[in-house]
């Protein structure tokens, strides 16, 4: 199970990324979630969502061995990461994320939340 | 032939759903434009804005296909 | 204070001194934000006599209640000052991202004091405050310093920017943000200018803090998902605001040639279907909002580079297109950027280009006028002419930037009878010839001209056109409720096309503030700040009251002359039954100035002093105050 992203669906309007941060967290701070919205405008004028593609990277590089294969998803286990940050320069897709309030870095662990709520088909769920 | 209108708002009452809480069953006799249907149902067309089916806009001349569920926009609320 | 950003600044521009206080917790409840928090502060702190252009006004920024909550739409900011347009109490607000921003950074309030000496700009980094020297930004179109100012400062912050026409005073200047969300009406543009701001940058990182996450997130939940398949969701999803072109055309509301007529021969080709099928790029969304009525466009015209634009949006195809003449989708899009780039309001802009138009076709304005150029109906070339000298306040220009009112003022020669505005601000996208209850709306509504205070359109089509009668009462009531959203600052398009009722909207407060809060008592803050806003602009403009509540000579005496509205006008006398039927309703006198009986009721005892001692408080009409003012429209019986 994965999440595909199209973004030429995208509308920008940030609804996953509120439902990421208080499924995770449970605050309303979309700069906590783990999918990022990039807006190209003026030109083209499009949206780009960055969403954790899943690839094992960040488990491979992950000097203290933090990180874990949950299920479908990679999972950062916080009592073992000391936020050295190399998963995050490994990351292929800039898709881990950080905040100074977290004590790791922050990425998708396939909740699904985003899919649930994203109204134009950007995210949806698939085998 | 079978069609169903949907609506929202104020004008979701004058339709009268039956189907759901939005929606309209209408069975019809000959082809008839959306024009004559509001007509036949007392609806004012000044009630719609449009219709909208097939993704896309419809002017009050269109003939629905029978089982086509046609959308009936209300005039907008400013903007 | 859950729901709340928590602190106001308050940014001294002669001093440079920035000041922090917490968020009073009774300024939140009773005046719950962005349209509260303007009003009450206009009202208690700029000098009666002071320029709106001048040190003495504030300019100020404000967020609402539900803004970057996960409530439905919570996505709009508000501006307000005191308008150069009108001299009265002004509130505009923008969707968008910026309002979320704000209160992530921890703000409710930004009010900004008195002129620098140098044009600056301010960052907001959370807890950090900087105002900046503007440097070569100062001069910059909006939107081409929102993308420097992307690239200068990063993505994460949020960026409002004033165009050229807000530097030079033009009357109708907007704020601009999110590459084409305006805070346009009122002239908020100008008055950041008059203050040498030139930019508003923001990021906020911190969380919101909520009373009841668990409710407030599966309220809005619920109403995501029974949305998402609401009838109405896939058209507003493809058209967004476009969509009543067709309508206003057929029912003859559509502003045509400066609302010589009210249907557009060539309406078809600058509809909501002709943007979708040319000029569309991406639907584009605000914070928080799932409709995405938003449409980003590029209009290609042969000569011209492509143009990139968020728009046309209705009110934009009315007045920069119908209101213009103009028959191409390409042409309002990138008439749209323009406005957009200089920073004006498109409406009030289209609204004026169009006067100039008829100006021209009357010869009342000349070639010689316009440097050489002319200013047909529907010629891109000439709007563009004319629009950039009216930024630049060149020539003609600076006549026209000043609006319809203040040219018409200037020009002489009988203008005035067609300029279609009042209390100095533009009419918004609706003819009201055959809409009777909308000329109210337009000619009572305290920001002058705007639709979005009471959008009555729909009571004319229900209770009857060609009839005064029943008309205040519904309009009262629109006045309270469709501000109410601009008090909360959200977004009221799924409260007015997909039944989410603003009793949803309450209890999602409830859940966010913990406040014990009713919809009842919401409409009464409404109302309070709707008769703050009234006694404010008659402290400042003297009375009666009467006299500023006026409509323009076309609207009550020119028949349409042609389309399926032919032959109607309003009349004189039937504009004022509707006048006197609504001071009445509103608790006013025959003047239109409140009455101590309703501002006792809206706990504003002290406003009923100060109109006191200035000699314009009402006593009641016969029959007395009514006990509730404003009557929700019923549906008529089919």
């Amino acid at each position: 199970m994965k999440i595909k992203v199209k973004k030429e669906n995208c509308t920008g309007c940030r609804l996953c990324q509120q439902i990421c941060a208080i499924t995770r967290f449970g605050e309303i701070n979309p700069k906590k979630a783990s999918i990022a919205i990039v807006p190209h405008f003026p030109e083209p004028g499009i949206f780009e969502p960055k969403l954790c593609t899943q690839c094992g990277v960040c488990f491979k590089e992950c000097p203290e061995g933090a990180i874990h294969k949950e299920g479908d998803a990679y999972v950062i286990h916080e009592d073992e990461c000391t936020n050295c940050g190399v998963c995050v320069e490994a990351c292929p897709f800039d898709v881990m994320f950080t905040h100074a309030e977290v004590p790791t870095p922050i990425m998708c662990n396939l909740c699904q939340k985003c899919t649930e709520v994203c109204n134009t088909g950007a995210l949806t769920l698939v085998e | 032939m079978t069609i169903y209108l949907r609506s929202g708002g104020k004008l979701k009452a004058h339709l009268k759903p039956d189907v759901d809480q939005y929606t309209r069953r209408l069975v019809v006799d000959g082809n008839p434009t959306l024009r004559e249907i509001l007509d036949d149902l007392g609806i004012p067309h000044a009630y719609v804005a449009f219709a909208f089916a097939g993704g896309t806009f419809r002017r009050l001349d269109y003939r629905p296909s029978d089982g086509e569920t046609i959308t009936l926009q209300p005039p907008v609320s400013g903007g | 204070m859950d729901g709340f950003g928590g602190t106001i600044l308050r940014i001294n521009l002669e001093t440079g001194d920035i000041e922090r206080t917490a968020t009073p917790p009774d300024l939140a409840r009773g005046w719950m934000g962005a349209r509260g928090f303007i009003a009450k502060t206009l009202y208690d702190e700029v000098p009666r006599d002071a320029d709106p252009l001048g040190p003495d006004n504030l300019f100020i920024m404000a967020p609402g209640v539900i803004t970057g909550s996960f409530a439905p739409c919570g996505s709009k900011i508000g501006f307000g000052c005191i308008s150069p347009a009108t001299n009265g109490h002004a509130d505009s607000n923008m969707g968008g991202m910026l309002g979320a921003e704000v209160k992530y950074a921890g703000y409710d309030m930004v009010i900004f004091e008195r002129v620098s000496a140098e044009p600056v700009y301010l960052v907001i980094d959370d807890e950090n405050v900087e105002i900046r020297p503007a440097g070569d930004y100062w001069g910059m179109g909006s939107l081409d310093l929102e993308k420097r100012m992307k690239e200068d400062l990063g993505e994460d912050f949020q960026i409002a920017t004033i165009g050229p026409a807000g530097e030079n005073g033009v009357v109708f200047s907007c704020i601009t943000h999110d590459f084409g969300r305006q805070a346009g009406r009122c002239g908020v543009g100008a008055v950041m200018g008059s203050k040498k701001v030139k930019a508003i940058a923001v990021r906020g990182t911190r969380s919101l803090p909520v009373r009841d996450l668990p409710a407030l997130t599966k309220s809005t939940y619920d109403i995501i998902q029974r949305t998402k398949t609401h009838p109405l969701m896939e058209p507003w999803q493809k058209y967004g605001t476009a969509l009543f072109v067709g309508w206003a055309n057929e029912h003859g509301c559509f502003p045509t040639k400066n609302f010589q007529t009210t249907f557009h021969e060539h309406w078809e080709s600058i509809s909501g279907e002709r943007l979708a099928e040319e000029v569309l790029v991406t639907h584009k969304a605000c914070f928080g909002c799932w409709m995405n009525c938003g449409k980003y466009s590029v209009a290609k015209i042969p000569g011209k580079p492509d143009t990139y634009v968020e728009g046309p949006e209705y009110e934009t195809i009315a007045l920069c297109g119908g209101s213009c003449g103009m028959k191409d989708i390409h042409h309002v899009a990138y008439a749209n950027w323009l406005c957009d780039n200089l920073g004006l309001d498109t409406m009030s802009a289209g609204n004026t280009i169009g006067f100039a138009m008829e100006c021209y076709e009357k010869g009342i304005i000349t070639k010689e006028d316009l440097d050489g150029h002319e200013l047909k109906w529907g010629d891109i070339d000439d709007f563009e002419n004319v629009v950039r000298m009216i930024a630049e306040r060149r020539g003609i220009g600076e006549a026209l930037s000043y609006g319809t009112k203040g040219a018409a003022e200037r020009l002489g020669r009988g203008t005035l009878a067609f300029a279609s505005q009042a209390k100095g601000m533009e009419f918004s996208g609706y003819d009201t010839r055959w809409y009777w209850a909308q000329l109210l709306s337009y000619c009572t509504a305290d920001i002058g001209a705007h639709h979005n205070r009471s959008w009555a359109i729909t009571a004319d089509v229900q209770i009857g056109q060609d009839t005064w009668k029943g008309k205040a009462p519904v309009v009262i009531y629109l006045q309270h409720i469709r501000p109410l959203f601009d008090t909360w600052c959200c977004c009221r398009l799924f409260w007015g096309e997909l039944d989410v009722t603003p009793e949803e909207h309450v209890d999602t407060i409830h859940h966010l503030t913990g406040w014990d809060v009713t919809m009842e008592e919401c409409m009464l803050v409404s109302e309070k700040i709707w008769n703050l806003t009234r006694a404010h602009y008659l402290e400042r403009n003297g009375g009666p009251g009467r006299k500023f509540d006026v409509a323009p000579a076309r609207h009550l005496d020119e028949p349409i002359p042609d389309g399926p509205a032919e032959g109607h006008k309003v009349g004189r006398e039937n504009f004022e039954r509707m006048l006197d039927d609504y001071y009445y309703n509103r608790g006013w006198d025959h003047e239109g100035h409140p009455t101590r009986e309703v501002l006792d009721i809206l706990g504003l005892p002290d406003v009923a002093d100060n109109l006191e001692s200035v000699g314009l408080l009402g006593e009641p009409i016969e029959g007395g105050v009514p006990k509730v003012r404003g009557e929700r429209l019923k549906p008529k019986a089919m």
